[in-house]
């Protein structure tokens, strides 16, 4: 087992997301609308050594198994995250994010006169234009987004 | 069924050539017909509008569009004498027009507005301008006219003249445009030349030039659409009136004009276009107007009536 696993408690049943762009962590959480309410243990490692000069952001979460609907909104994120399912200790699953067709919630439009950044009771949706390139639109006012200047809500 | 039935007009972008055609016909039958067969086409259907916005053409436009096809109006054109004024969401405003009628028409500044009342809505919702870039009936009449002017789009010399950073019209004409083989010139004052993030997707369906300089292009220009410069988007009054000048269509500029150019605006003008202009046989303003009521009178019969009309 590496150094890095070690860090963080092994899980029994659950999800681990690995390999999270280093700093990105917190994001993922709220991406994910993971708060830990619901009594879940959860594990955040942020600045984890990973290979000899990078470090990267892992997150445990007990006793819950995340769909490929939530864990590709993190594509965006951090791309180059890993999404591993265990159960009884065991991997049984591992898989790469991949952008959705469409993104909701979790970005605010980044045009001030958008609708969707009103007092409105409206949510932000996002259809991807290009996967490859990470082209982004509003469905509401139909502004391109660049992904780098995204905030999140 | 036709394509349009129970459908909302949102986005001038949702649409492609033969739909523009297709409303183009159907306005021309609604033009052809006589007043009393007109009025059948939406007997006894109410259209609302709610307008957060001030303008008084384009609902006069709407309204007069209805009656002319039977139908009646109702609605809010003045929004800080109504509830919502007291905070009453676009929501609920929405939700409760959407009650009272069997269309929509909403003017708001926000940008998207109209996507977000079309998903309220249990009627169909027409965007009557919203935000800074989308008035798509107006296009759709600018196109309109241009076309029956010009008897063709494809292959014309169109130049866009005046205001078109803050010129809502502006973009919506140039996606409309988008969709035909059309040489566009872009003319405008330094400090109000077109946003250029509002024109990542229209430039890759259209080639434009963009210039400061009306009378490098004048001769070769097939359609003048000239746009208003209002005096408050200007930081200060000298440079209002060092720019004003410039762009106003006058007899001597009439003159290099091609002989068969067509001369449009929006409207309301203020000085862009001289008044003796008006009698020329190259003033069309007045006509694009006319066509604005036609050109909505045929889109709200081809969306309240099934089998068109
Ligand atoms: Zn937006």
């Amino acid at each position: 087992m590496q150094e890095s696993e070690l860090m963080v408690r092994r899980i029994k049943e659950g999800t681990v997301i690995d390999h999270i762009d280093e700093g990105k962590g917190l994001q993922v959480l709220g991406a994910l609308q993971i708060d830990g309410r619901d009594g879940s243990l959860i594990t955040i490692a942020l600045n984890v050594p990973s290979g000899k000069f990078k470090k990267k952001d892992i997150i445990k979460v007990e006793n819950k198994f995340l769909a490929d609907d939530d864990t590709n909104k993190l594509a965006v994120i951090a791309p180059k995250a890993s999404i591993n399912i265990i159960k009884n200790y065991k991997l049984i699953e591992k898989r790469r994010v991949s952008l959705p067709n469409e993104i909701d919630r979790i970005f605010r439009c980044s045009n001030p006169d958008c609708i969707t950044n009103s007092h409105e009771h409206i949510e932000s949706v996002m259809d991807v234009m290009d996967k490859e390139g990470r082209v982004l639109k509003c469905r509401y006012c139909g502004r391109v987004l660049d992904v780098n200047q995204l905030k999140y809500n | 069924m036709n394509e349009f039935y129970n459908k909302d007009i949102i986005s001038i972008k949702d649409y492609n050539k033969d739909q523009f055609e297709k409303i183009f016909d159907y306005t021309q039958k609604i033009m052809n017909l006589d007043p009393s067969s007109r009025r059948e086409i939406c007997k006894g259907k109410t259209l609302s509008y709610l307008f957060y916005e001030p303008s008084t053409r384009t609902r006069l436009s709407f309204e007069s569009a209805m009656a002319s096809i039977g139908g009646n109006s109702l609605g809010i054109s003045d929004i800080s004498s109504s509830s919502t004024q007291k905070g009453e969401s676009l929501a609920d405003t929405v939700k409760i027009m959407s009650i009272y009628s069997d269309i929509l028409v909403l003017r708001h500044p926000l940008d998207g507005s109209s996507r977000f009342a079309s998903e309220i809505s249990t009627k169909p919702v027409i965007n009557a301008g919203s935000g800074t870039e989308e008035h798509p009936t107006q296009a759709i009449q600018d196109l309109f006219t241009i076309k029956k002017e010009k008897k063709k789009i494809d292959g014309l010399k169109i130049g866009i003249i005046g205001d078109l950073k803050y010129g809502r019209t502006v973009y919506s004409l140039l996606s409309g445009l988008g969709n035909y083989d059309v040489n566009v010139h872009l003319i405008s004052p330094e400090s109000l030349r077109i946003r250029s993030d509002s024109i990542y997707e229209i430039r890759k369906k259209l080639s434009f030039t963009e210039s400061t300089n009306l009378e490098d292009y004048i001769e070769d220009l097939d359609v003048i659409y000239v746009t208003r410069i209002q005096k408050e988007r200007f930081p200060d009054e000298e440079e209002y009136l060092k720019v004003k000048g410039s762009y106003v269509i006058g007899l001597d500029l009439l003159k290099k004009m091609k002989d068969d150019a067509i001369i449009l605006h929006p409207l309301p003008r203020l000085d862009e276009i001289s008044n003796d202009i008006d009698k020329t046989k190259n003033a069309k303003y007045f006509q694009q107007a006319e066509n604005g009521k036609h050109t909505r009178a045929a889109l709200l019969g081809l969306i309240l009536n099934e089998n068109g009309f």
